[in-house]
Protein backbone atom coordinates (compact mmCIF):
# COMPACT_ATOMS: atom_id res chain seq x y z
CA UNK A 1 0.00 0.00 0.00
CA UNK A 2 0.97 3.32 -0.64
CA UNK A 3 0.99 6.72 1.30
CA UNK A 4 -2.72 8.11 1.15
CA UNK A 5 -3.66 11.75 0.31
CA UNK A 6 -6.47 13.23 2.62
CA UNK A 7 -8.88 12.71 0.45
CA UNK A 8 -8.40 9.29 0.29
CA UNK A 9 -11.80 8.29 1.64
CA UNK A 10 -13.45 10.85 -0.54
CA UNK A 11 -12.50 9.21 -3.84
CA UNK A 12 -13.33 5.97 -2.20
CA UNK A 13 -16.80 7.13 -1.51
CA UNK A 14 -16.63 8.53 -5.18
CA UNK A 15 -16.13 4.74 -6.90
CA UNK A 16 -12.83 5.51 -7.91
CA UNK A 17 -10.37 2.81 -8.78
CA UNK A 18 -6.98 3.45 -7.18
CA UNK A 19 -3.60 2.37 -7.96
CA UNK A 20 -0.35 2.94 -6.96
CA UNK A 21 1.49 5.71 -8.48
CA UNK A 22 5.17 7.74 -7.43
CA UNK A 23 4.43 5.77 -4.06
CA UNK A 24 0.88 7.00 -3.34
CA UNK A 25 -2.72 4.85 -3.63
CA UNK A 26 -4.12 7.47 -6.14
CA UNK A 27 -7.27 7.17 -8.16
CA UNK A 28 -7.05 6.39 -11.38
CA UNK A 29 -10.85 6.95 -12.40
CA UNK A 30 -13.89 7.60 -11.28
CA UNK A 31 -16.61 7.23 -14.45
CA UNK A 32 -14.36 6.19 -16.70
CA UNK A 33 -10.99 7.59 -18.46
CA UNK A 34 -12.99 9.07 -21.75
CA UNK A 35 -15.96 10.36 -20.32
CA UNK A 36 -13.42 12.19 -17.88
CA UNK A 37 -10.94 13.00 -20.42
CA UNK A 38 -13.84 14.80 -22.20
CA UNK A 39 -15.50 16.75 -19.14
CA UNK A 40 -12.20 18.27 -18.92
CA UNK A 41 -11.95 19.42 -22.34
CA UNK A 42 -15.55 20.96 -22.04
CA UNK A 43 -16.22 21.38 -18.63
CA UNK A 44 -14.41 21.19 -15.87
CA UNK A 45 -12.44 18.63 -13.49
CA UNK A 46 -10.90 18.42 -10.54
CA UNK A 47 -7.67 16.56 -9.97
CA UNK A 48 -6.35 15.69 -6.44
CA UNK A 49 -2.78 15.95 -7.19
CA UNK A 50 -1.91 16.32 -3.63
CA UNK A 51 0.87 13.56 -4.42
CA UNK A 52 3.34 16.37 -6.01
CA UNK A 53 5.82 17.91 -3.52
CA UNK A 54 5.99 21.23 -2.38
CA UNK A 55 9.99 22.12 -1.61
CA UNK A 56 10.27 25.94 -0.54
CA UNK A 57 13.71 27.45 -1.48
CA UNK A 58 14.37 30.90 0.65
CA UNK A 59 17.16 33.11 2.05
CA UNK A 60 19.79 35.58 0.61
CA UNK A 61 21.61 32.81 -1.77
CA UNK A 62 18.08 31.42 -2.74
CA UNK A 63 18.41 33.43 -6.19
CA UNK A 64 22.56 32.35 -6.80
CA UNK A 65 21.23 29.08 -6.00
CA UNK A 66 18.16 28.19 -8.04
CA UNK A 67 20.37 29.48 -10.93
CA UNK A 68 22.89 26.99 -10.36
CA UNK A 69 20.53 24.02 -10.38
CA UNK A 70 18.11 25.06 -13.33
CA UNK A 71 18.73 26.54 -16.92
CA UNK A 72 16.12 28.83 -16.59
CA UNK A 73 16.94 32.67 -15.77
CA UNK A 74 15.42 32.45 -12.12
CA UNK A 75 16.87 36.47 -12.10
CA UNK A 76 13.87 37.19 -15.02
CA UNK A 77 10.96 35.54 -12.81
CA UNK A 78 9.18 38.70 -10.85
CA UNK A 79 7.65 38.01 -7.82
CA UNK A 80 4.49 35.72 -8.25
CA UNK A 81 5.45 34.64 -11.62
CA UNK A 82 6.15 30.78 -12.31
CA UNK A 83 8.60 29.21 -14.76
CA UNK A 84 8.68 25.41 -16.13
CA UNK A 85 12.06 24.11 -15.37
CA UNK A 86 14.51 21.06 -15.51
CA UNK A 87 16.78 19.97 -13.14
CA UNK A 88 19.52 18.72 -14.78
CA UNK A 89 22.62 16.54 -13.54
CA UNK A 90 26.32 17.59 -14.84
CA UNK A 91 25.80 15.39 -17.91
CA UNK A 92 22.67 17.04 -19.00
CA UNK A 93 20.55 14.18 -17.83
CA UNK A 94 17.50 15.19 -15.82
CA UNK A 95 16.88 14.80 -12.27
CA UNK A 96 13.51 16.19 -12.68
CA UNK A 97 11.20 18.30 -14.43
CA UNK A 98 9.74 21.28 -12.33
CA UNK A 99 7.42 24.39 -11.70
CA UNK A 100 9.17 26.88 -9.97
CA UNK A 101 7.11 30.05 -8.21
CA UNK A 102 9.28 33.15 -6.64
CA UNK A 103 6.68 33.45 -3.65
CA UNK A 104 8.50 36.76 -2.16
CA UNK A 105 11.44 38.77 -2.75
CA UNK A 106 14.09 35.91 -1.99
CA UNK A 107 11.13 33.15 -1.67
CA UNK A 108 10.93 30.26 -3.89
CA UNK A 109 8.57 27.42 -4.37
CA UNK A 110 9.45 24.59 -6.29
CA UNK A 111 6.37 21.78 -7.63
CA UNK A 112 7.77 18.65 -7.85
CA UNK A 113 6.80 15.05 -9.30
CA UNK A 114 5.82 12.70 -6.51
CA UNK A 115 7.55 9.72 -7.07
CA UNK A 116 11.15 12.55 -7.22
CA UNK A 117 9.97 14.62 -4.21
CA UNK A 118 13.42 12.64 -1.99
CA UNK A 119 15.21 12.30 -5.15
CA UNK A 120 14.89 16.32 -5.32
CA UNK A 121 15.69 17.35 -2.11
CA UNK A 122 18.69 15.77 -1.87
CA UNK A 123 20.46 17.23 -5.25
CA UNK A 124 19.14 20.26 -3.62
CA UNK A 125 21.18 19.70 -0.53
CA UNK A 126 24.09 18.41 -2.35
CA UNK A 127 24.04 21.52 -4.34
CA UNK A 128 23.45 23.83 -1.62
CA UNK A 129 26.85 23.44 0.43
CA UNK A 130 28.00 26.77 -1.07
CA UNK A 131 25.16 28.67 -0.45
CA UNK A 132 23.16 30.55 2.41
CA UNK A 133 19.90 29.06 1.39
CA UNK A 134 17.45 27.19 3.19
CA UNK A 135 15.31 24.29 1.62
CA UNK A 136 12.36 22.81 3.33
CA UNK A 137 10.53 20.11 2.25
CA UNK A 138 6.83 20.44 3.13
CA UNK A 139 5.02 17.95 1.07
CA UNK A 140 3.92 16.49 3.54
CA UNK A 141 2.26 19.50 5.03
CA UNK A 142 0.28 20.36 2.11
CA UNK A 143 -2.97 18.71 -0.46
CA UNK A 144 -2.97 19.99 -4.04
CA UNK A 145 -5.64 20.32 -6.35
CA UNK A 146 -6.03 21.15 -9.89
CA UNK A 147 -9.16 22.42 -11.74
CA UNK A 148 -9.21 22.47 -15.30
CA UNK A 149 -11.03 23.15 -18.34
CA UNK A 150 -12.85 26.11 -20.25
CA UNK A 151 -15.26 26.31 -16.77
CA UNK A 152 -12.72 26.46 -14.40
CA UNK A 153 -12.12 30.39 -14.28
CA UNK A 154 -16.28 30.13 -13.28
CA UNK A 155 -15.69 27.84 -10.86
CA UNK A 156 -12.60 29.73 -8.74
CA UNK A 157 -15.23 33.05 -9.41
CA UNK A 158 -18.43 31.32 -7.90
CA UNK A 159 -15.79 29.82 -4.83
CA UNK A 160 -14.96 33.41 -4.06
CA UNK A 161 -12.02 34.59 -6.26
CA UNK A 162 -13.59 36.99 -8.62
CA UNK A 163 -12.11 37.23 -12.34
CA UNK A 164 -10.09 40.32 -11.84
CA UNK A 165 -8.44 39.15 -8.83
CA UNK A 166 -7.66 35.48 -10.23
CA UNK A 167 -3.78 34.64 -10.98
CA UNK A 168 -2.89 35.64 -14.88
CA UNK A 169 -0.75 32.78 -16.78
CA UNK A 170 1.84 30.98 -15.00
CA UNK A 171 1.55 33.38 -12.00
CA UNK A 172 0.82 32.20 -8.70
CA UNK A 173 -1.76 34.47 -5.92
CA UNK A 174 -1.51 33.83 -2.03
CA UNK A 175 -5.11 34.41 -0.67
CA UNK A 176 -8.12 32.73 1.07
CA UNK A 177 -10.79 30.58 -0.07
CA UNK A 178 -14.28 30.98 2.04
CA UNK A 179 -11.59 31.90 4.83
CA UNK A 180 -8.72 28.80 4.19
CA UNK A 181 -5.02 30.28 3.42
CA UNK A 182 -4.04 29.08 -0.70
CA UNK A 183 -1.63 29.73 -2.70
CA UNK A 184 -3.21 29.91 -6.58
CA UNK A 185 -1.96 29.75 -9.76
CA UNK A 186 -3.01 29.59 -13.03
CA UNK A 187 -0.87 26.67 -13.87
CA UNK A 188 -1.89 22.57 -15.07
CA UNK A 189 -1.26 19.73 -17.16
CA UNK A 190 -4.00 19.31 -19.43
CA UNK A 191 -3.34 22.19 -22.39
CA UNK A 192 -6.44 23.67 -20.61
CA UNK A 193 -7.10 26.93 -18.96
CA UNK A 194 -6.80 26.35 -15.81
CA UNK A 195 -5.80 26.63 -11.55
CA UNK A 196 -3.28 24.56 -9.34
CA UNK A 197 -4.50 25.17 -5.81
CA UNK A 198 -2.19 24.41 -2.82
CA UNK A 199 -3.92 23.82 1.11
CA UNK A 200 -2.72 22.57 3.97
CA UNK A 201 -3.52 19.44 4.25
CA UNK A 202 -6.12 19.84 7.29
CA UNK A 203 -8.14 22.06 4.74
CA UNK A 204 -8.12 20.16 2.41
CA UNK A 205 -11.41 18.21 2.95
CA UNK A 206 -13.72 20.73 3.69
CA UNK A 207 -11.88 23.14 0.20
CA UNK A 208 -12.43 20.20 -2.09
CA UNK A 209 -16.17 19.67 -0.90
CA UNK A 210 -16.25 23.68 -1.22
CA UNK A 211 -14.88 23.42 -4.77
CA UNK A 212 -17.04 20.32 -5.90
CA UNK A 213 -20.30 22.31 -4.69
CA UNK A 214 -19.23 25.00 -6.41
CA UNK A 215 -18.87 23.17 -9.75
CA UNK A 216 -21.64 21.33 -9.84
CA UNK A 217 -23.33 23.92 -12.10
CA UNK A 218 -20.10 24.08 -14.28
CA UNK A 219 -20.36 20.42 -14.94
CA UNK A 220 -17.17 19.89 -12.45
CA UNK A 221 -16.45 16.48 -12.12
CA UNK A 222 -13.54 14.38 -10.80
CA UNK A 223 -10.70 13.36 -12.68
CA UNK A 224 -8.23 10.35 -12.01
CA UNK A 225 -4.55 9.64 -12.94
CA UNK A 226 -5.61 8.01 -16.48
CA UNK A 227 -7.17 11.19 -17.85
CA UNK A 228 -4.87 13.25 -16.50
CA UNK A 229 -2.02 11.11 -18.53
CA UNK A 230 -4.24 11.09 -22.02
CA UNK A 231 -4.61 14.89 -21.53
CA UNK A 232 -1.30 15.88 -20.73
CA UNK A 233 -0.18 13.47 -23.80
CA UNK A 234 -2.70 15.41 -26.09
CA UNK A 235 -1.04 18.56 -25.25
CA UNK A 236 2.23 17.03 -25.69
CA UNK A 237 3.60 17.60 -22.15
CA UNK A 238 6.43 15.56 -20.37
CA UNK A 239 6.45 13.07 -18.58
CA UNK A 240 9.02 12.20 -16.30
CA UNK A 241 9.83 8.62 -15.90
CA UNK A 242 8.67 8.03 -19.78
CA UNK A 243 9.86 11.06 -21.92
CA UNK A 244 12.11 12.87 -19.57
CA UNK A 245 14.39 10.98 -17.78
CA UNK A 246 18.79 10.55 -16.50
CA UNK A 247 19.35 9.91 -19.68
CA UNK A 248 17.72 12.44 -21.74
CA UNK A 249 18.32 16.40 -21.87
CA UNK A 250 16.23 19.13 -22.50
CA UNK A 251 17.53 19.89 -25.81
CA UNK A 252 17.09 16.60 -27.10
CA UNK A 253 13.41 16.48 -25.21
CA UNK A 254 12.50 19.23 -27.64
CA UNK A 255 12.60 21.72 -24.52
CA UNK A 256 15.27 24.19 -26.43
CA UNK A 257 12.03 27.11 -26.28
CA UNK A 258 12.56 27.12 -22.35
CA UNK A 259 16.29 27.23 -22.15
CA UNK A 260 17.25 30.91 -22.26
CA UNK A 261 20.86 30.86 -24.62
CA UNK A 262 21.88 34.33 -22.77
CA UNK A 263 21.94 33.56 -19.12
CA UNK A 264 25.36 34.38 -17.96
CA UNK A 265 25.62 32.08 -14.68
CA UNK A 266 27.12 28.40 -14.74
CA UNK A 267 24.51 25.47 -13.72
CA UNK A 268 24.43 22.15 -13.95
CA UNK A 269 24.55 20.48 -17.52
CA UNK A 270 24.98 23.90 -19.21
CA UNK A 271 28.46 22.82 -21.10
CA UNK A 272 26.28 19.57 -22.30
CA UNK A 273 23.12 21.77 -23.20
CA UNK A 274 24.19 24.57 -24.89
CA UNK A 275 26.73 22.55 -27.38
CA UNK A 276 23.79 20.17 -27.98
CA UNK A 277 22.16 23.91 -28.62
CA UNK A 278 24.95 25.31 -30.69
CA UNK A 279 25.73 21.26 -32.28
CA UNK A 280 22.48 19.32 -32.54
CA UNK A 281 21.72 16.36 -30.86
CA UNK A 282 22.11 12.71 -31.61
CA UNK A 283 18.35 11.62 -30.22
CA UNK A 284 15.11 13.88 -30.49
CA UNK A 285 11.63 13.47 -29.11
CA UNK A 286 9.16 13.27 -32.39
CA UNK A 287 5.37 13.03 -32.33
CA UNK A 288 3.56 10.58 -34.07
CA UNK A 289 -0.41 9.58 -34.92
CA UNK A 290 -0.70 5.77 -36.08
CA UNK A 291 -2.11 5.04 -39.59
CA UNK A 292 -2.41 1.23 -39.28
CA UNK A 293 -4.80 0.21 -36.45
CA UNK A 294 -2.60 -0.56 -33.47
CA UNK A 295 -1.57 1.35 -30.27
CA UNK A 296 2.29 2.27 -29.43
CA UNK A 297 3.00 2.03 -25.76
CA UNK A 298 5.89 3.17 -23.34
CA UNK A 299 9.04 1.25 -24.81
CA UNK A 300 7.83 0.12 -28.04
CA UNK A 301 10.30 -0.06 -30.67
CA UNK A 302 10.39 2.80 -32.98
CA UNK A 303 11.51 1.52 -37.29
CA UNK A 304 12.58 3.28 -40.14
CA UNK A 305 13.17 1.90 -42.97
CA UNK A 306 13.18 -1.35 -41.79
CA UNK A 307 16.44 0.04 -39.02
CA UNK A 308 15.48 -0.02 -35.27
CA UNK A 309 15.24 3.87 -34.92
CA UNK A 310 14.13 5.05 -31.72
CA UNK A 311 11.69 4.60 -29.04
CA UNK A 312 8.26 5.34 -27.67
CA UNK A 313 8.16 6.47 -24.67
CA UNK A 314 4.64 7.98 -24.49
CA UNK A 315 1.50 6.55 -26.44
CA UNK A 316 -1.76 6.02 -26.40
CA UNK A 317 -5.44 6.58 -27.10
CA UNK A 318 -6.28 10.32 -28.31
CA UNK A 319 -10.15 11.03 -26.59
CA UNK A 320 -10.33 14.07 -28.37
CA UNK A 321 -8.71 13.07 -31.90
CA UNK A 322 -10.20 9.37 -31.74
CA UNK A 323 -6.64 8.34 -33.20
CA UNK A 324 -3.69 6.55 -31.51
CA UNK A 325 -0.94 8.85 -30.83
CA UNK A 326 2.88 9.03 -29.30
CA UNK A 327 5.80 10.56 -28.57
CA UNK A 328 9.01 8.53 -29.14
CA UNK A 329 13.04 9.57 -29.22
CA UNK A 330 14.43 8.89 -32.63
CA UNK A 331 17.91 9.00 -33.90
CA UNK A 332 18.81 11.94 -35.58
CA UNK A 333 21.26 10.02 -38.49
CA UNK A 334 17.63 8.83 -40.16
CA UNK A 335 16.11 11.70 -42.10
CA UNK A 336 13.00 11.33 -40.21
CA UNK A 337 10.76 14.76 -40.52
CA UNK A 338 7.30 15.92 -39.88
CA UNK A 339 5.01 13.64 -42.25
CA UNK A 340 7.62 10.91 -42.48
CA UNK A 341 6.38 7.20 -42.22
CA UNK A 342 7.81 5.29 -39.46
CA UNK A 343 6.53 1.69 -38.20
CA UNK A 344 6.44 0.94 -34.81
CA UNK A 345 6.66 -2.60 -33.44
CA UNK A 346 3.49 -3.51 -31.70
CA UNK A 347 3.61 -7.90 -30.74
CA UNK A 348 6.04 -8.32 -33.09
CA UNK A 349 4.37 -6.55 -36.16
CA UNK A 350 5.48 -2.93 -37.64
CA UNK A 351 2.42 -0.97 -37.90
CA UNK A 352 2.58 2.31 -39.66
CA UNK A 353 2.82 6.00 -38.37
CA UNK A 354 3.37 9.16 -39.28
CA UNK A 355 5.49 12.05 -37.78
CA UNK A 356 2.95 15.02 -36.85
CA UNK A 357 3.34 18.33 -35.04
CA UNK A 358 3.45 18.62 -30.98
CA UNK A 359 1.18 19.36 -29.42
CA UNK A 360 -1.30 17.00 -30.97
CA UNK A 361 -4.45 19.22 -29.29
CA UNK A 362 -4.11 22.79 -29.17
CA UNK A 363 -3.24 24.42 -26.07
CA UNK A 364 -5.97 26.92 -25.05
CA UNK A 365 -4.28 28.69 -22.36
CA UNK A 366 -5.19 31.95 -21.00
CA UNK A 367 -2.49 33.80 -21.64
CA UNK A 368 -3.75 37.50 -20.56
CA UNK B 1 -28.57 -4.76 -14.36
CA UNK B 2 -26.68 -6.91 -17.01
CA UNK B 3 -28.10 -10.07 -17.82
CA UNK B 4 -26.33 -13.47 -17.40
CA UNK B 5 -26.66 -16.25 -20.00
CA UNK B 6 -27.42 -19.08 -18.63
CA UNK B 7 -24.90 -21.87 -18.37
CA UNK B 8 -21.68 -19.82 -18.71
CA UNK B 9 -18.52 -21.26 -17.83
CA UNK B 10 -15.61 -18.53 -16.27
CA UNK B 11 -12.07 -18.85 -16.19
CA UNK B 12 -10.27 -17.20 -13.76
CA UNK B 13 -8.24 -15.04 -16.33
CA UNK B 14 -11.70 -13.67 -17.14
CA UNK B 15 -12.67 -15.29 -19.97
CA UNK B 16 -16.32 -17.24 -20.88
CA UNK B 17 -17.23 -20.26 -22.57
CA UNK B 18 -21.25 -20.27 -24.09
CA UNK B 19 -22.28 -23.39 -25.48
CA UNK B 20 -24.48 -22.86 -28.21
CA UNK B 21 -26.34 -24.87 -30.99
CA UNK B 22 -24.39 -28.08 -32.88
CA UNK B 23 -21.39 -28.04 -31.23
CA UNK B 24 -20.33 -24.42 -31.37
CA UNK B 25 -18.80 -22.36 -28.55
CA UNK B 26 -18.85 -18.61 -28.33
CA UNK B 27 -15.83 -16.91 -26.54
CA UNK B 28 -15.63 -13.41 -24.63
CA UNK B 29 -14.65 -11.49 -21.63
CA UNK B 30 -16.98 -11.77 -18.50
CA UNK B 31 -18.35 -8.78 -17.28
CA UNK B 32 -16.27 -8.18 -14.52
CA UNK B 33 -13.13 -8.16 -16.84
CA UNK B 34 -14.55 -5.27 -19.01
CA UNK B 35 -15.34 -3.64 -16.06
CA UNK B 36 -11.74 -3.86 -14.40
CA UNK B 37 -10.59 -2.94 -18.10
CA UNK B 38 -12.23 -0.17 -18.46
CA UNK B 39 -13.18 1.99 -21.74
CA UNK B 40 -11.91 -0.72 -24.32
CA UNK B 41 -10.72 1.37 -27.38
CA UNK B 42 -8.55 -1.54 -29.32
CA UNK B 43 -9.46 -5.09 -30.11
CA UNK B 44 -7.29 -7.58 -32.26
CA UNK B 45 -8.38 -10.47 -32.95
CA UNK B 46 -7.34 -13.77 -35.20
CA UNK B 47 -8.07 -15.37 -38.28
CA UNK B 48 -11.20 -17.61 -38.99
CA UNK B 49 -9.80 -21.05 -39.44
CA UNK B 50 -7.04 -20.53 -36.72
CA UNK B 51 -6.35 -23.11 -33.77
CA UNK B 52 -5.36 -22.62 -30.65
CA UNK B 53 -5.00 -24.65 -27.35
CA UNK B 54 -6.30 -24.43 -23.73
CA UNK B 55 -4.38 -21.30 -22.18
CA UNK B 56 -2.87 -19.86 -25.48
CA UNK B 57 -3.06 -15.94 -26.17
CA UNK B 58 -5.82 -15.88 -28.96
CA UNK B 59 -6.53 -12.26 -28.93
CA UNK B 60 -5.06 -8.60 -27.38
CA UNK B 61 -7.54 -6.18 -25.63
CA UNK B 62 -6.68 -2.55 -25.22
CA UNK B 63 -8.01 0.09 -22.66
CA UNK B 64 -7.10 3.59 -22.61
CA UNK B 65 -4.79 2.20 -20.27
CA UNK B 66 -2.81 -0.82 -21.17
CA UNK B 67 -2.78 -3.75 -23.58
CA UNK B 68 -4.36 -7.20 -21.72
CA UNK B 69 -3.33 -10.51 -23.67
CA UNK B 70 -6.87 -12.94 -23.99
CA UNK B 71 -6.39 -16.99 -23.39
CA UNK B 72 -8.14 -19.42 -24.92
CA UNK B 73 -10.98 -21.05 -22.16
CA UNK B 74 -10.85 -24.32 -24.22
CA UNK B 75 -8.88 -25.61 -27.33
CA UNK B 76 -10.42 -25.16 -30.60
CA UNK B 77 -11.02 -23.97 -34.47
CA UNK B 78 -11.86 -20.81 -34.51
CA UNK B 79 -14.92 -20.23 -36.96
CA UNK B 80 -16.03 -16.87 -36.42
CA UNK B 81 -14.87 -13.46 -35.33
CA UNK B 82 -16.50 -10.57 -33.79
CA UNK B 83 -15.84 -7.75 -36.63
CA UNK B 84 -18.20 -5.64 -34.87
CA UNK B 85 -15.49 -5.11 -32.00
CA UNK B 86 -12.76 -4.44 -34.34
CA UNK B 87 -14.90 -1.49 -35.79
CA UNK B 88 -16.34 -0.44 -32.54
CA UNK B 89 -14.60 -1.70 -29.38
CA UNK B 90 -16.89 0.04 -26.82
CA UNK B 91 -19.40 -2.71 -27.46
CA UNK B 92 -17.14 -4.55 -25.72
CA UNK B 93 -17.65 -2.19 -22.42
CA UNK B 94 -21.85 -2.12 -22.89
CA UNK B 95 -22.76 -5.55 -23.98
CA UNK B 96 -19.89 -8.43 -23.29
CA UNK B 97 -22.01 -11.34 -23.14
CA UNK B 98 -24.38 -10.42 -25.97
CA UNK B 99 -23.46 -8.17 -29.07
CA UNK B 100 -19.83 -8.21 -27.40
CA UNK B 101 -18.40 -11.55 -27.79
CA UNK B 102 -14.69 -12.22 -29.38
CA UNK B 103 -15.06 -15.67 -31.57
CA UNK B 104 -16.57 -18.94 -31.82
CA UNK B 105 -15.30 -21.99 -31.92
CA UNK B 106 -16.02 -25.34 -32.33
CA UNK B 107 -13.31 -28.79 -31.42
CA UNK B 108 -13.54 -32.24 -30.07
CA UNK B 109 -11.83 -31.16 -26.99
CA UNK B 110 -13.92 -28.38 -25.50
CA UNK B 111 -15.59 -30.20 -22.89
CA UNK B 112 -12.59 -31.75 -21.32
CA UNK B 113 -11.11 -28.98 -21.21
CA UNK B 114 -13.88 -26.52 -19.36
CA UNK B 115 -13.76 -29.07 -16.48
CA UNK B 116 -11.62 -26.48 -14.76
CA UNK B 117 -13.71 -23.68 -15.51
CA UNK B 118 -16.19 -22.11 -12.99
CA UNK B 119 -20.01 -21.63 -13.22
CA UNK B 120 -20.54 -17.89 -13.04
CA UNK B 121 -21.94 -18.21 -9.22
CA UNK B 122 -18.96 -19.71 -8.36
CA UNK B 123 -16.73 -17.48 -10.35
CA UNK B 124 -18.09 -14.14 -9.16
CA UNK B 125 -17.32 -15.59 -5.20
CA UNK B 126 -13.68 -16.29 -6.48
CA UNK B 127 -13.02 -12.87 -7.51
CA UNK B 128 -14.98 -10.99 -4.48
Amino acid sequence: MGKKTVLYDTHQKLGAKMVEFGGWDMPVQYTGIIDEHNTVRNHAGIFDVSHMGQIFVSGNDALPFLQKVVPQDISKLQPNAAVYCQLPYEAGGLVDDLIIYRLEDDKYLVIANASNVEKDFNWFKKNATQYDVKIDNRSDEFSMFAIQGPNACKIVEKSGINELKQPKFFTITKTEISGYPVYISRTGYTGEDGFEIIVRNENALVLWDLLMDKGGEFGLKPIGLGARDTLRLEAALMLYGNDLSESTTPVEAGLKWSIPQDKKEDYNGKSVIMSQIESGVQKKLIGFEMIDRAIARHEYEIYYNGQKAGIVTSGGFSPTLNKNIGMGYIDTKYDIKLDSVIQIMVRNKLYNAKVVKRPFVKKRYKNS
Amino acid sequence: MMLIPEGILCSKSHEYLLEGENGIFTVGLTDYAVEQLGDIVFVELPEAGSEFEKGEVFATVESVKAASEIYMPAGGKIIEVNEKIVENPEILNESPFEEGWLVKIEGENIHADSGDLLEYADYKEEIE
